[in-house]
């Protein structure tokens, strides 16, 4: 089952293209069965070379089933086509087939644009990602690298924001009754962790250029990134699943 | 552009991205939730929140390129957190971006007087309505709606993130952590213009 790590050894870089390009050529269809068929053509991808959680890629598509609702309804209601055949009434708003249809194609786009980023996000190491970024596209090193000490600093930002809200509820702050009080309270938790964040940068600036981080691009990497022959084969297959849902999509409504 | 950039200003546009891009991404479950019942239209006004970096990154560096730099950091490390927007949350990242830039670039990097930033907030609603006009499908969408989304949207730019934004960036300079970037040098000069003024 060697196949089932492809995608996870996939370069970032022409992953993270492919991905925004399939989400690009989604926008512009509104049938419902371009997106579907997207959706699960990604799946069978991810089926057939990764080898994912689908637990925690069932965790993430909670919230996506929610807004994806939201999006269904929405059309259902405020639909800018209203031809075409009404296929039920409730309570004096009708429902055409279009509407009906638009609607649906906009619910499965969510959907359809949630597996590819999930597709993305659970096969990608994220320090990967963005030295990829910096070897095949061309970032800036002063900024991948600066993104780079950023990452780093995760899950000290999220030990300070838990030892700042200690040190209010200790000195009894921080039991605002009402959902606008809280948001007002953001600042009272945001600045002090933004200030050390601040400092922090600005030790860490230092020592970058201390070991001699200039900034310049350089022409050899410690861990050098290429994009070979069975990425180019994972391109041609996702791309071939684009076209071919686009072409059903058209031929089927 | 990056040549006239100091690693540090870089490096706290960075971290900065981080402690906003956990704000971004919680914002983003509780849009989630709240579209479950609302529809797309609960994401609107709180829009403003997923500005904001680019407009306190701005107001304290003060250089081109800080409002489009901050935003796209952080889209990138929403990214490498992982979530299930995705990807495009990049590309979306640079078109607000780019719509507080324009704001500041049609003020010449001069002023960041409250309107200013206020402008900004309502340049990153107005270029990403275009493009979530593209990406989400609004067209599909009764012009009304459209409408009332897109009000909402820059009111929630020009107040969440303008005004938003310096709040939190003017508490910040009080703390004095600021000391060595562009906002507390031009706020001493026009300290010390005003006291000449006085005096």
């Amino acid at each position: 089952m060697s196949s089932r790590t492809w995608l996870h050894d996939m370069n970032p870089a022409l992953k993270f293209i492919l991905v925004i390009v399939s989400m690009l050529t989604l926008a512009w269809f509104f049938n419902p069965w371009t997106p579907f068929l997207v959706f699960v053509g990604v799946i069978l991808i991810q089926l057939s070379f990764s080898r994912i959680n689908w637990k925690v890629w069932s965790l993430f598509m909670i919230p996506i089933g929610f807004s994806a609702l939201g999006y269904l309804w929405t059309t259902v209601l405020f639909a800018a086509d209203t031809s075409g055949n009404v296929i039920w009434v409730w309570r004096g708003i009708e429902v055409t087939d279009q509407q009906w249809h638009t609607a649906l194609s906009l619910a499965f786009r969510v959907f359809a644009f949630s597996s590819l980023s999930l597709l993305f996000a659970l096969t990608t190491n994220p320090v990967k990602f963005v030295m990829s970024l910096m070897q095949q596209l061309r970032l800036s090193p002063k900024l991948a690298y600066g993104v780079m000490v950023g990452y780093q600093f995760l899950p000290v930002v999220k030990e300070e924001f838990i030892q700042i809200r200690h040190a209010h509820r200790l000195r009894g702050i921080g039991q605002e009754k009402y959902a606008w009080q809280r948001l007002l309270s953001m600042r009272r938790i945001l600045i002090p962790l933004l200030a050390s964040a601040v400092r922090r940068a600005e030790r860490s600036a230092f020592a970058m250029e201390a070991r001699g981080l200039t900034g310049e691009r350089r022409s050899i990497y410690y861990e050098p990134l290429h994009i070979g022959g069975r990425d180019w084969l994972l391109a041609i297959i996702l791309i071939f699943v684009l076209i071919a849902s686009s072409v059903a999509g058209f031929l089927l409504s | 552009m990056l040549k006239s950039w100091k690693l540090k200003e870089v490096v706290l546009m960075s971290v900065f991205a981080v402690v906003f891009a956990l704000v971004y991404l919680l914002f983003v479950q509780v849009g989630n939730i709240w579209a479950g019942v609302i529809g797309p239209i609960a994401y609107e006004w709180i829009f403003g929140i997923w500005f904001i970096v680019s407009i306190i990154c701005a107001y304290i560096i003060r250089k081109p390129g800080a409002a489009l730099l901050s935003e796209t950091m952080a889209a990138i490390i929403e990214v490498m957190i992982g979530n299930a927007v995705g990807p495009r949350l990049i590309l979306s990242g640079i078109v607000q971006g780019l719509g507080a830039e324009a704001a500041f670039a049609a003020t010449g990097y001069k002023r960041y007087d409250w309107w200013v930033l206020c402008l900004a907030g309502i340049g990153s609603a107005v270029f990403s309505f275009a493009y979530g006009f593209f990406v989400s499908g609004y067209a599909a969408l009764d012009p009304s709606l459209l409408v009332l989304m897109f009000s909402l949207r820059v009111m929630s730019g020009a107040i969440i993130a303008g005004l938003g934004g310096k709040y939190v960036s003017d508490g910040l300079l009080a703390t004095g952590a600021l000391r060595g970037y562009a906002i507390s040098r031009d706020t001493s000069k026009n300290h010390q213009l005003k006291g000449e003024a006085i005096g």
